[in-house]
């Protein structure tokens, strides 16, 4: 039954029930959308004061949630491509590319959103806190921009919220008790949401369990996949217009360019890889950016090997000699002639070095010298919870299982298409 | 006649190695000097005066012309001085000396362990080829050769250190061992590089399994074994004299590779587990823009890669005649 299923109906059926789910939340957002088209029209106010990069990407996740799916009924490009069966590997890596697109959309929180320490660190997995929440303090002055900023607050996830009190237990006499670990505290039952003058009492599942800062690691792991894709790919595309420019130079010109170029492949070769990219961080700073570029330049060899031998074979080829001769430029050549021909080796390459990028990015992240300061990240989600690896095995291992997952399925993948290309590949 | 014969390839092997020793020389100075911010300050303290912070500069050189500067690196490190770190106030080599002492040890001891025990799973796995054991050994190696040597790290301290409480974690023996006996220490020794051993040997492990058995497989279906088999020798004999040293050979030059990755130190288990090896020592120079003892334990890594990958070359040479022809053409 699971195996009829396709991997373009999984995607689509996936985004369709992340779209029901958070039907609330995504009706908020196109109402948002249509305020913020609306004060664009007027002239006068400066909107784009309000945009930060949470507004931006639940707003676009907020579109592509209706576009996704459409784009995949409609298409039958895309169908075709993505029309082979499900297995447990595809199914993986297509989870981790929607939680990558609509992270905001399945958390509904910011990742590092904290707050009450004292009560939400270091919690288990499916504990559950109550809290409950202050009254908005109501604005006198109302300006457009300004009612749009509440609005934009409201609904878009913050890093602290001011509102939300969590607490252990709480008494209700005059006032309203609470405790947070040892600590009493009051608040005035005026100043709290209130239903028949009883205050509203909430719970919040952290699904995944808190880390020490009373993150939620669930959350964390969802934006962490983000990192991991994006720099994967990134790496992956540097190297893969590295190594196959390179090859196609040194193939194309022989000579001493080829001497030369083999050799700095040598060079690259025998460099530890992990030392050039701490290298290269340590010294330039590390960003996405120069992350990206690093491990991309790191990896490019095999690939230049790979197709190297690949093009000097279709160099001497009839049809290739011909389409040469009629004059066409050399990225025409590239790309009609020699990439349709290379293209299994490559990707298959190709896949394998995305599985090694996103372990180095994890481990760079892991020593320190990754993104996991600015964002969370898998490898940096994990150093930090060695600290606390007698408390709190949900630190290493929720992180852990998730990275090696991907790693498996990504290798899985690049292992089954080479076998289906490549029959006696083991 | 014939070594004269095999000598200039050799030459030139060996000749090769060395550019590319040099071009590693030439990379490692290029991307450091490349990099912002100034070391003087960096290093000595950043509220230093202009002229303190100059007069540091002239002591070590750093306020010649930058090819000046390229020349006195290349010649220095050609004569084996590698310079002083800024950062222990010691000649480079004699602090890369004791790190590297353990390191190789800490390697050698891995990379037995790491043949040894593929040995034994690639031969389980062969004699029961196509049954639950070699399916179940084949799969298991699939799923560990995917999971980073972090996370299984943190596992081992999960399990060994905070659940049953057996193994230390962190370091290479006890404060005041000295104070025990031989045996004593010898056991510390043990249950502390236990761990990190773990650790560092489950990924070559897997790697030196799967071409293994792969190896085995391959070469049992060739006619020559087929033909032993009809003359009546025993199984023990055929595996032993001409399976094994057949599949093993082209495994020479990744154990070469491996070694050589090894000995320039297993970075993440040293930092996991806080040992005093390379690789550490590495991690720690780098964020203190020690440049002289970065340089040094770079080029350590990079020549101990050469170096191994030649040796590997001369072994397979030695022990396969087949490759002299090809060394030869």
């Amino acid at each position: 039954m699971i195996s009829k299923i396709k991997i373009w109906q999984f995607i689509t059926s996936v985004s369709v029930l992340i779209a029901v789910v958070r039907s609330n939340y995504i009706i908020s957002l196109m109402n948002l959308w249509f305020d913020i088209l609306k004060s664009l029209v007027n002239e006068g106010v400066n909107i784009f004061s309000i945009f930060d990069y949470s507004l931006i990407d639940s707003l676009f996740s907020s579109l592509l949630i209706f576009i996704i799916p459409i784009v995949f009924i409609i298409n039958s490009r895309l169908k075709k491509i993505f029309s082979s069966q499900l297995k447990l590997s595809n199914a993986v890596l297509t989870l981790l590319m929607l939680a990558f697109i609509f992270a905001p959309l399945i958390t509904l929180q910011n990742p590092e959103f904290q707050k009450d320490i004292r009560v939400t660190k270091l919690l288990q997995p499916f504990s559950v806190v109550k809290y409950v929440e202050l009254k908005k303090n109501i604005q006198t002055d109302f300006n457009e921009l300004q009612i749009l900023k509440s609005k934009v607050d409201e609904i878009i996830p913050k890093s602290y919220k001011n509102e939300i009190v969590y607490f252990d237990s709480s008494l209700i006499t005059n006032s309203f008790k609470y405790y947070q670990t040892e600590r009493i505290s009051e608040i005035e039952l005026s100043k709290l949401k209130c239903i028949n003058g009883k205050p509203v009492v909430r719970t919040k599942m952290f699904l995944l369990g808190s880390d020490e800062y009373g993150r939620d690691v669930f959350t964390r792991i969802i934006f962490g996949s983000r990192i991991s894709l994006l720099v994967g790919f990134g790496a992956v595309i540097v190297s893969l217009l590295l190594g196959i420019i390179l090859a196609f130079i040194a193939a194309e010109n022989g000579g001493v360019l080829n001497l030369v170029i083999s050799r700095i492949t040598d060079l690259f070769l025998t460099f530890p890889a992990i030392f050039l990219v701490m290298l290269i961080l340590a010294l330039f700073g590390s960003n996405v950016f120069s992350i990206i570029v690093v491990l991309g330049f790191t990896g490019w060899m095999s690939l230049f090997k790979i197709a190297k031998s690949e093009i000097i074979s279709i160099k001497s080829k009839e049809y290739y000699l011909s389409a040469k001769l009629i004059g066409l430029k050399n990225s025409k050549l590239l790309i009609r002639e020699i990439l349709p021909v290379i293209i299994v080796p490559v990707m298959v390459n190709l896949i394998f070095q995305f599985s090694n990028v996103v372990l180095a990015e994890s481990a760079l992240s892991f020593l320190g010298l990754g993104l996991g300061n600015n964002y969370p990240s898998w490898g940096a989600m994990i150093e930090s919870g060695q600290r606390y690896i007698e408390q709190s095995w949900w630190l290493i291992f929720m992180p852990g299982f998730v990275l090696v997952v991907t790693l498996l399925s990504i290798n899985e993948l690049g292992r089954k298409i080479s076998k289906s290309f490549n029959p006696t590949f083991e | 006649m014939m070594k004269s014969v095999i000598l200039k390839p050799l030459i030139n092997r060996v000749l090769t190695s060395l550019l590319v020793l040099f071009l590693l020389i030439t990379f490692v100075f290029v991307l450091i000097r490349l990099a912002p911010g100034d070391p003087s300050q960096k290093f000595l303290s950043p509220k230093l005066s202009p002229e303190l912070s100059a007069q540091v500069q002239k002591s070590f050189g750093l306020d010649k012309p930058i090819y000046i500067q390229y020349f006195a690196f290349v010649s220095k490190i050609l004569t084996g001085d590698f310079g002083v770190s800024y950062n222990y106030r010691q000649p480079v080599l004699s602090v890369i000396k004791d790190y590297f002492l353990f390191t190789l040890i800490f390697a050698s001891i891995s990379l037995a362990i790491q043949l040894f025990i593929a040995l034994l799973l690639a031969k389980a796995s062969f004699k029961n080829q196509g049954k639950v054991i070699d399916k179940f050994l084949s799969g298991l190696s699939v799923i560990i050769y995917s999971i980073p040597s972090f996370v299984v790290a943190l596992v081992l301290i999960y399990i060994f250190a905070v659940k049953l409480n057996l193994l230390p974690t962190s370091g290479i023996g006890t404060i005041y061992s000295d104070e025990n006996n031989f045996l004593e220490n010898v056991k510390d020794r043990i249950t502390h590089l236990l761990l990190p051993l773990i650790t560092l040997s489950i990924a070559g492990i897997v790697v030196f399994y799967k071409y293994l058995r792969d190896n085995l497989v391959s070469t049992s279906n060739q006619t020559f074994i087929t033909n032993l088999r009809a003359s009546g020798y025993s199984e023990k004999i055929i595996y032993s004299k001409h399976l094994l040293p057949n599949a093993i050979q082209p495994l020479i030059s990744i154990v070469g590779i491996e070694f050589g990755l090894l000995l320039g130190g297993a970075l993440i288990t040293e930092v996991i587990f806080a040992l005093p090896g390379m690789g550490r020592l590495t991690l720690q120079a780098i964020l203190n823009r020690d440049f002289p003892l970065v340089i040094g334990c770079t080029l350590i890594a990079g020549i101990m890669i050469i170096v191994t990958n030649l040796v590997a070359d001369l072994i397979k040479i030695k022990t396969d005649k087949r490759l002299v022809k090809e060394l030869i053409k």
